[in-house]
């Protein structure tokens, strides 16, 4: 794994416009960095990073399988009673999953560990799957960088040959908050991704949806929803108003409802307790587990909370010493306490490994980079390449 | 003769609404059943499956039944004692109705999610005597496992009345984007 400089293509603003990103002169593509790449060996991508995924994948199942029928766990992982019933039919009814994303810190040697997952509501996927494919293309035409190199990138066409296998029948329905520009690009590309698999497809605001007297969700046509492809986290579904409907309304969500046992952080001290020591786990303990207390007193741990984002109210203890912190609006929620693994240091950048699952198989990667040790919002997308 | 599935502002007077569909398409497996016990005869499937694709099809029931603005028009397609209040109001007040359901329809794997997708099946007075869809497509007129036009096996077009907005998106505005 290496970090390797490169000339940026002469036509980033251009670019820009055609994938609907903003650009600023001196700064180039929000978001976006083509100044270097990253460089990974075929035996790294195989081994260290897809092997482990799918693997780590399994496990995750398993986990579900035991916290559907585990109060103590739904209650832990803040599941209102309400949902654990439409949780636990939506997991042994076999309903579909689509995309997630395991963040791990890697440095090309030694396991990769998993540092969460996004399993219900990741962004980066146009980057990863498009933008990122676009420039391999364009740099090699260019001769930037060498033409027998590859890039882990079947992000666009997995989720276009396994959306058939979902059996939607009539309209797709894809909501989200259209205030952010992200969430609102990240889910417009999967709706690209449906009408090019031959789904009919209709986009509107969460806030847009409404309720009939039946107890059925609709859009702003009075039609009923049947499908939602949704950005927009489980935990906030089940906490607000219209969260009391959804057991009953009949809808096929994308991602389903068991995903939100895995979006949780509450996963890796799960994770943990079920496959202790596994090479790419880190230990996790729930903050008010008397095994924390231990774990806490030896000084060095990352505190999480349970539902947070965007790398939001972070705390990192090292030796006894917080060396960072970060503050946002998930300060009210239980935490847990994850081992130390920094990610590593490429010229003062911290690049973060996001590995694609879609429907379960790794199929991309998208690193971005940041200038602290969690990722936040001011982190770069750097595209790879597979080369060796 | 296109039959509409829900009242804006104006109502359908028409007696007449049954079009036979003649064309020949292809045909997949169904099971149709007038009630859960007939179902349940089915060997090869079971309570819980029987109930839960009743209960799909009842679900959808008032969403997707034909409309009439009076009685009697609904009585005159569906006969006397097969028409019910529907829970809707025409936009000035009016009463609604809609035909009783007459049975329901069980794909043979027609959905995902590991179940069945069902839906509710009218019968007509007049014309030819089967099964119908919401949508007027003619299904037969044989219980249990049968074939029918794979056209008749998609989900009936959902159109409602919706009684509020808004209860989705609170936790947005207070904690920013969704995305991870």
């Amino acid at each position: 794994m290496q970090r390797i400089p490169v000339t940026e293509r002469p036509n980033l603003s251009a670019l820009a416009v055609e994938h609907e990103f903003e650009y600023t002169p001196g700064e180039g593509i929000s978001g976006w960095d083509e100044s270097a790449y990253y460089q990974f060996s075929q035996d790294q991508i195989e081994n260290d990073i897809v092997k482990p995924a799918e693997e780590l994948e399994e496990l995750c199942f398993q986990v579900v399988e035991r916290a559907i029928g585990n109060e103590e766990v739904l209650v832990r992982l803040g599941i209102p009673e309400y949902f654990w019933l439409y949780i636990a039919d939506s997991w042994r009814n076999g309903d579909k999953n689509l995309c997630g994303r395991m963040d791990l810190s890697y440095n090309g040697q030694g396991p990769a560990k998993l540092l969460e997952y996004n399993a219900d509501t990741p962004t980066t996927l146009y980057e990863s799957a498009i933008m990122q494919w676009q420039w391999l293309e364009q740099a090699v035409d260019l001769e930037f960088i060498p033409d027998n190199v590859d890039q882990l990138n079947e992000i666009h066409e997995r989720i276009v040959d396994i959306l058939p296998l979902f059996n939607i029948d009539g309209v797709a329905h894809f909501a989200c908050n259209h205030d952010f520009e992200d969430d609102k690009g990240t889910l417009g590309y999967l709706e690209e991704c449906a009408k090019e698999a031959g789904l009919k497809t209709r986009a509107l605001t969460m806030a847009d949806i409404g309720i009939n007297e039946q107890g059925r969700f609709t859009d702003l046509d009075d039609q009923i929803i049947t499908t939602l492809a949704k950005l927009y986290p489980w935990e906030w579904i089940m906490a607000e108003e219209f969260g009391k409907y959804v057991p009953e309304s009949d809808v096929q969500f994308i991602e389903p409802p068991w995903k939100a046992i895995l979006s949780n952080k509450g996963l890796l001290p799960l994770l943990w307790g079920m496959f202790e020591n596994h090479p790419n786990l880190l230990p996790a303990f729930f903050e008010d587990d008397p095994a924390a207390v231990d774990f806490a007193n030896a000084g060095t741990f990352v505190r999480k909370p349970m539902l947070s984002r965007q790398g939001a109210n972070i705390q990192i203890v090292k030796e006894g010493q917080t060396i960072f912190q970060s503050d946002g609006p998930y300060g009210d929620s239980a935490c847990i306490l994850q081992g130390l693994q920094p990610l590593p240091n490429f010229m003062d950048r911290h690049p973060l490994l996001g590995c694609w699952l879609v429907a379960s198989k790794a199929v991309g990667i998208c690193i971005r980079e940041d200038k602290s040790l969690v990722t936040g919002t001011t982190a770069n997308f750097v595209p790879h390449v597979i080369l060796g | 003769m296109k039959h509409p599935h829900y009242l804006v502002t104006t109502l359908l007077t028409s007696a007449s609404l049954f079009a036979l569909t003649a064309c020949e398409e292809p045909k997949v497996d169904a099971s149709i059943f007038e009630n859960i016990e007939q179902c349940m005869g089915d060997p090869l499937l079971t309570e819980a499956q029987c109930r839960s694709s009743f209960k799909e099809a009842q679900n959808q029931h008032a969403a997707v039944a034909p409309k009439y603005a009076t009685a009697e028009d609904c009585q005159a397609d569906f006969g006397a004692e097969k028409c019910e209040p529907a829970p809707y109001k025409t936009t000035s007040g009016g009463s609604v109705f809609m035909p009783m359901m007459a049975g329901y329809m069980m794909g043979s794997m027609l959905g995902g999610r590991g179940t069945m997708m069902s839906q509710p099946l009218y019968r007509s007075s007049q014309g030819a005597r089967g099964f119908r869809t919401a949508e007027n497509r003619g299904v037969g007129s044989t219980t249990g496992r049968t074939k029918v036009a794979s056209s008749a096996t998609s989900r009936p077009t959902f159109k409602t009345s919706t009684r509020s907005r808004g209860g989705f998106g609170s936790s947005g505005r207070r904690f920013g984007s969704g995305a991870t």
